[in-house]
């Protein structure tokens, strides 16, 4: 697709660029208007997207590894920047790592929000970020063999299961402790988590020292089957089951990465139908949330209050989508169902009571005294460390960073009304969790105000055609921060590469830094606050760095003396 | 890299857990008369949260699984009943499997979820092994993705022997010389086909389907009111702006099939 220069957006980011370092760029290819790829040298990749990171307001959304070794010979990695500056767009810093060596230069050590993404394209394609300071495995399970790197087009079948290599856990925890440490294991599942993951803090006393994790639990190799087993349309439906709380706004970010990379005009009205289904999930999890802040601060009527009062969004997505969970509502080119003037007018007067009780809980909320106590200054997320990170969502807009993929980048039916990015600069639970509140709120006005200005016409386009090898971005802003999905057409009616990253992905690298200095007792509203898709954590292991001794104890344990705060578990 | 491949040759089985026969009749016992109330622990093997979030949606007020004794229990040890959710993931067979030895016996599995039941759309991944009962024995299988709150009530219901399984078979025999009517016979099939595609495309599969059919409604209307002025009735009457737009859509689709 040829995209007219005048209407390039980003272009003098990429010529202050070449003005910085004259040689870097080898490649330049616009994807959309606001979308371009650029190949680097790999000597110059560090500065480039450094540059990119420090000196034009970017962030790092993900890292997507691809094997195009039967399409130009060699991997790539690309580095996907959402630039936030003046001129808003994404720039995909793409680099070779060639075939033989299958090394490339760890951005890691100038820009701390690539970790991730590199120890993931070490374990899925076995490409070595040279220089990278944590080389743990990431993604995949500990009884895997080593070898084995199941993204790779030529290492395996999608279905090839090999023999458990080993029957523990051997994730090796960073641990600060000096000394001698006894570790009690107490099994990876409990009663409030809802998926399962495993967490340790280091303490000194009750302070928290320091904190890891592992996490990846649930893997379960959704890309691999999206490229080998299922059709274009029928990865929207998987993508829906990526997240069971966000599925939506997977949905949509795949639906739109396709239709970027295609360049298919999807009409007007399903884009604002999507919107108005994303307003939707947002405010069932964001009302979620609100209600497991509650429980963890020990204030358990608002914890059921606000779920009786969610119930009302789930009858939302039940009236518009047929069901209350995994909407399965779009195709590529639209979505499957109208809201028909019956629809439109009971989804007003559901959204107008869903206004009134939730007014009446967020005030319940926060004038109760004990909230306030424990939520006010505990978790502190510092400015600095969110830039570092590039964390999203209502975690980064709570530290003072007014990032929203719907004002800054607006896709679907956001260009169609007015957007207010909601932020506050306590960097603590409190300020995440009335950025929360306000959110519901600007969800039903964004609800009424698309209803309004929805315009008619088609819902669903079937107006083009499948060309092979196009890739581009797709992105949504989920309840819990910016989806982004990349995705490369293949020549078989398959993707050829499809890369899904969640919000919570890029949340989780700086839980480390929330956790530092807080009691035990926070622990669970701080991983709470973060909102992932489980709201805590599964096991904790306390290392005492003053008493030189660990022990495990069982996090139902940690919550109750979260709520109760007394008998601490550590004496 | 893309030759075929016998995916049996593929999979390695995790091996199943078997129960010892005393215990198994401990368990028939169980099954049929429990008689009081459940405690449940959930075991999240690999879900994307979406049961997971309506077995929450299930113990909170609106559906209130309480008021049946169903309780939610911190430990499998306190657990009469096991819910597993999720595809089985690699990384979660151990403590899938410590879960499952940590209740006592004799204890109930129930496998949540199409992913619980059979491993649903991830059921032949490399990162899985498909559902609880590769694993584990299984004893009650809620479906849906996800069940509602009131299947999952519906679904302990039946595990615990408060309700019969209600399941109503129905078998059609073909009768001889019997054929399947065709729908709307006197409209042309083209353009049969070329109103119903265009419904889809303004109104969806669900709601087109319902509009294309009024609309053929009118058009095999027996009246001496002819074709265009019926419509305009249906419009004049109709509240919904938007079913006029999608109607007046139709009818230039029926326009333009004839001028052609």
């Amino acid at each position: 697709m040829d995209i007219l220069s005048q209407d390039r957006v980003g272009a003098s980011i990429l010529s202050a660029l070449r003005g910085v370092l004259p040689h870097a760029i080898l490649q330049e290819e616009w994807q959309t208007p606001r979308q371009v790829t650029i190949t680097v040298k790999p000597s110059a990749l560090q500065d480039v997207v450094k540059t990119l990171y420090y000196e034009h307001y970017g962030w790092v959304s993900v890292v997507v590894g691809n094997d195009e070794r039967s399409l130009t010979g060699v991997f790539a990695v690309y580095y996907v920047l959402s630039m936030e500056g003046p001129e808003k767009c994404h720039i995909v810093v793409r680099v070779e790592v060639p075939a033989d060596t299958q090394e490339f230069p760890s951005v890691t050590p100038v820009v701390p929000a690539c970790v991730w993404g590199e120890r993931e394209v070490r374990d899925m394609f076995g490409l070595k970020p040279v220089g990278l300071p944590d080389e743990r495995r990431l993604v995949l399970p500990d009884d895997w063999p080593d070898d084995l790197h199941p993204l790779r087009k030529d290492s395996m079948d999608y279905r090839m299961r090999p023999a458990p290599v080993a029957d523990n856990e051997t994730y090796p925890f960073i641990n600060e402790a000096k000394g001698e440490t006894t570790i009690v294991p107490v099994g990876p599942l409990h009663i409030t988590s809802d998926e399962p993951g495993h967490f340790r803090l280091f303490v000194d006393g009750e302070d928290i020292i320091d904190a890891d994790y592992r996490m990846f639990y649930v893997h379960r190799g959704m890309e691999k089957v999206a490229e080998s087993r299922m059709g274009y349309n029928e990865v929207t439906f998987l993508a829906d089951r990526v997240c069971g709380i966000c599925g939506y706004a997977h949905s949509v970010a795949y639906t739109t990465s396709i239709e970027n990379a295609l360049g298919i005009n999807v009409p007007a009205r399903a884009q604002a139908i999507r919107s108005i289904l994303l307003e939707t999930e947002r405010m069932h999890s964001h009302l979620l949330n609100l209600g497991l802040v509650c429980h963890y601060v020990g204030f358990d009527t608002g914890f059921q209050q606000f779920f009786r009062v969610r119930e009302k969004a789930m009858t939302l997505a039940e009236l518009l989508t047929g069901s209350r969970k995994t909407y399965a509502m779009n195709l590529i080119g639209g979505v499957r169902r109208d809201i028909l003037g019956e629809q439109a007018a009971e989804t007003r007067r559901v959204s107008a009571e869903l206004r009134v009780d939730t007014q009446r809980l967020v005030d319940i909320l926060l004038e109760t005294a004990n909230v306030g106590g424990r939520v006010n200054g505990v978790g502190l997320l510092d400015k600095q460390i969110a830039r570092d990170y590039s964390p999203v969502g209502p975690l980064v807009r709570g530290s003072g960073h007014a990032r929203d993929t719907r004002a800054d980048h607006a896709f679907a039916g956001y260009g169609l009304v007015k957007n207010t990015i909601r932020s506050h600069d306590g960097c603590d639970v409190l300020a995440r969790t009335l950025v929360r509140a306000e959110e519901v709120f600007d969800s039903l006005d964004l609800i009424d105000a698309l209803l309004d200005t929805a315009p008619g016409g088609a819902i669903l386009t079937e107006d083009f055609e499948y060309l092979p090898h196009k890739f581009a971005l797709g992105f949504t802003e989920a309840p819990r921060g910016e989806d982004i999905h990349w995705s490369m057409t293949g020549d078989n009616q398959k993707l050829y590469r499809w890369r899904c990253r969640a919000s919570t992905y890029n949340n989780w690298p700086v839980l480390r830094y929330m956790l530092r200095g807080n009691t035990v007792s926070d622990a669970p509203v701080i991983v709470g606050s973060l909102d992932p898709c489980y709201s805590c954590t599964d096991r904790v292991t306390f290392v005492d760095v003053r008493k030189q001794k660990s022990v495990t104890v069982p996090i139902e344990e940690v919550e109750r003396y979260g709520r109760e705060r007394k008998n601490s578990p550590l004496k | 890299m893309n030759a075929p491949v016998n995916a049996q040759t593929l999979l390695t089985s995790p091996g199943a857990v078997s129960i010892p026969a005393q215990i198994a009749a401990m368990k028939a016992t169980l099954l049929k008369d429990i008689q009081r109330s459940a405690y449940v622990y959930r075991v999240d093997c690999g879900g994307c949260n979406g049961c997971e979030i309506e077995i929450f949606a299930s113990i909170t007020p609106v559906f209130d699984a309480e008021r049946f004794g169903i309780k939610v229990v911190p430990s499998p040890r306190h657990a009469d009943i096991l819910l597993y959710t999720g595809a089985m993931t690699r990384a979660m067979r151990m403590p899938a499997l410590r879960a499952y030895e940590a209740a006592p016996d004799p204890k109930i599995v129930v496998s949540y979820g199409a992913c619980g039941c059979t491993g649903g759309i991830f059921h032949d991944l490399y990162c899985t092994w498909g559902g609880t009962d590769q694993l584990v024995p299984v004893d009650v299988y809620i479906p849906g993705c996800p069940p509602t709150p009131a299947a999952t009530i519906y679904g302990f219901a039946v595990a615990l022997g408060l309700l019969g399984q209600k399941l109503k078979a129905e078998t059609h025999i073909e009768a001889p010389g019997e054929a399947a009517p065709l729908a709307h016979p006197d409209i042309p099939y083209v353009l049969r086909v070329a109103i119903e595609r265009e419904a889809r495309r303004m109104a969806g599969y669900r709601q087109g389907r319902d509009i294309a059919e009024e609309f053929f409604a009118v058009i095999e209307q027996q009246s001496d009111t002819p074709f265009p002025m019926r419509m305009a009735q249906l419009r004049a009457t109709e509240p919904d702006p938007r079913r006029v737009e999608i109607f007046s859509r139709l009818e230039s689709v029926v326009a333009e099939a004839l001028q052609a």
